[in-house]
């Protein structure tokens, strides 16, 4: 018991250093602009005006909409187009069916640097260079959400479809009214997942908008710089950027961490 | 219902996951052979140059250090990661209490981005002068990717522990099998194949770093940063060698399927 005690402490230890990053990040946020910061002095008084003037300038809020939309129309497009595809994998005998599914399933193999210039060039050719097209579209092709409906829809039990079948429903009403409903648990793990990885996401939407109109909150974080900004300014948007994800994770950390246990979540 | 209905159903269900596949994963993976041999420049024309990209590389004295540059990080990154994973897993494992409450502080750093990661630790790491020293540099950068990423390890390495039974464990105890002799040979053989996915899974993200590098050091000091992922960017979008960005892609592809190829092998060889 007493060993279990010691291992506890050593537990704690490690998680407050895990954790000790975000809790500098809050609190050199909260610190007066001009004030001198941790690590040389601790905050004499606390200030929320970092946000203020933060949230009133016009750049980051247009990164944080952007970030809000690809996000948000991000995760309605992946859910539906990949729950689609995994009801017909998961029910459906049609030729080529596992050699399709292979295929898709390999490209989680390529590094996305590999495809990265012809996947430019493609953006380019269709006139979709700093557009919400050319951020959005391409980075809908996700293989993980089809496979994990696809594991989900297979083992729901048979006489559910067959009952709908004899009742004469077609296949739009079945994935309407069965499919969607019953996967609303794992197409709720999901969305969050979708949504951490484009409000995370970095490489895309630097090369796609860059500093122009759809350009997104990590690109935008990427060209503040501690020469421009105050080190209080600096966290302060980075606490921005970082807080809904930290946020979302709390609220429905049992299920997200389940999941990946279940499937691994990737990317 | 028809004959013909059901198979086109079948398609329009399947439709917009194959739209979204061919255009944006199968094209591209073609395009990039197709780009690697010529001289394609944004609004240029293009012409077939055959193997002159794949030449520029082999001649690019930064392209070869950049190759072992990546190799350094994910030499420093993969062993670290792992080591971390599972003795956090193992602590997780045997607390008595407070479990999912340091399990959700463990992991919050896997939650957030990598550009987040970056922006802190750069400044975590200013007064030290870690990203100014050539020498040190790489360690500091493992450290913030460890840091960021170590949770998702974590996570599939406690799912492992969980599949030894616990009455198994504590007969060993009772038996006098000492805590090292019950990880060496109870809990150890039984997580061998998580941690070889964890390997394998963490090796090819390794060799993918970019985004702390963008973000911390861009390749830098001396090019003391500059790996395989981030010379692609560089080739693309400083020097629009679009052509060339793409060769070296293709070849980080081949490093990533060796890699994987070889430690499949390696995990089959002894199980």
């Amino acid at each position: 018991m007493r060993n279990r005690i010691w291992l506890t402490v050593l537990l704690a230890i490690v998680s407050l250093i895990a954790i000790a990053p975000f809790v500098l990040m809050v609190v050199v946020a909260l610190t007066p602009r001009l004030s001198p910061t941790l690590p040389h002095a601790w905050p004499s008084s606390l200030t929320l005006d970092n946000f203020v003037q933060l949230l009133s300038t016009e750049s980051f809020l247009r990164w944080t909409g952007n970030t809000v939309i690809y996000s948000s129309v991000s995760v309605v497009a992946v859910l539906l187009s990949a729950s689609m595809a995994g009801y017909v994998f998961a029910r459906k005998r049609f030729p080529g069916r596992d050699a399709l599914l292979w295929s898709l399933l390999s490209t989680l193999m390529v590094p996305f640097h590999a495809v990265l210039m012809p996947s430019v060039v493609i953006i380019q050719l269709l006139g979709w260079a700093d557009t919400y097209w050319g951020l959005i579209i391409p980075t809908l092709a996700n293989a993980q959400a089809v496979l994990l409906l696809r594991q989900f829809i297979r083992a729901l039990p048979d006489e559910v479809f067959d009952a709908a079948r004899i009742d004469g429903a077609g296949n739009w009403r079945v994935y309407w009214t069965i499919v969607l409903p019953l996967c609303r648990p794992v197409l709720a793990t999901l969305a969050v997942f979708v949504f951490l990885w484009h409000w995370n996401d970095f490489l895309w939407p630097l090369v796609v908008s860059g500093n122009g109109d759809t350009s997104t909150l990590t690109v935008g974080l990427s060209t503040l710089d501690a020469g421009h900004l105050t080190i209080p300014e600096l966290m302060s948007a980075a606490t921005v950027t970082g807080l809904p994800c930290l946020l979302v994770f709390l609220v429905v950390q049992r299920r997200l961490v389940s999941t990946v246990s279940f499937a691994g979540p990737g990317r | 219902m028809s004959r013909l209905r059901e198979p086109l159903t079948v398609l329009a269900f399947l439709l917009p996951v194959l739209v979204l596949f061919g255009a944006f994963r199968f094209l591209p993976m073609l395009g990039a052979a197709g780009l690697s041999v010529t001289d394609y420049r944004p609004g240029g024309d293009v012409e077939f140059v055959g193997a002159e990209n794949y030449a520029g590389l082999v001649e690019d004295r930064y392209f070869l250090a950049s190759l072992r540059t990546t190799a350094i990080y994910v030499a420093i990154y993969v062993p670290l990661t792992v080591a971390v994973a599972l003795g956090t897993a193992l602590l997780l494992h045997s607390v008595p209490w407070g479990r999912g409450v340091f399990r959700a502080a463990l992991f919050a750093p896997y939650v957030t981005s990598l550009v987040l990661s970056g922006v802190i630790w750069k400044w975590l790491f200013e007064p030290a002068g870690l990203l100014r020293n050539p020498s040190t540099v790489l360690p500091a950068l493992a450290i913030v990717g460890v840091w960021k990423g170590f949770g998702y390890a974590m996570l599939i390495l406690l799912a492992g522990i969980r599949t030894v039974p616990a009455d198994c464990l504590e007969a060993a105890e009772v038996d006098g099998a000492s805590v090292w002799q019950r990880f060496r040979h109870m809990l150890l053989p039984s997580l061998r194949p998580a941690i070889f996915f964890v390997v394998v899974v963490e090796t090819i993200g390794a060799f993918q770093v970019f985004d702390l590098i963008y973000v911390m050091t861009t390749g830098g000091p001396a090019r003391a940063s500059y790996t395989l992922a981030y010379a692609v960017y560089q080739y693309g979008f400083t020097y629009f060698e679009v052509g060339k960005a793409a060769a070296a892609g293709l070849v980080l592809w081949a490093i990533v399927l060796l890699v994987s190829l070889t430690q499949r092998r390696a995990f089959e060889r002894n199980p």
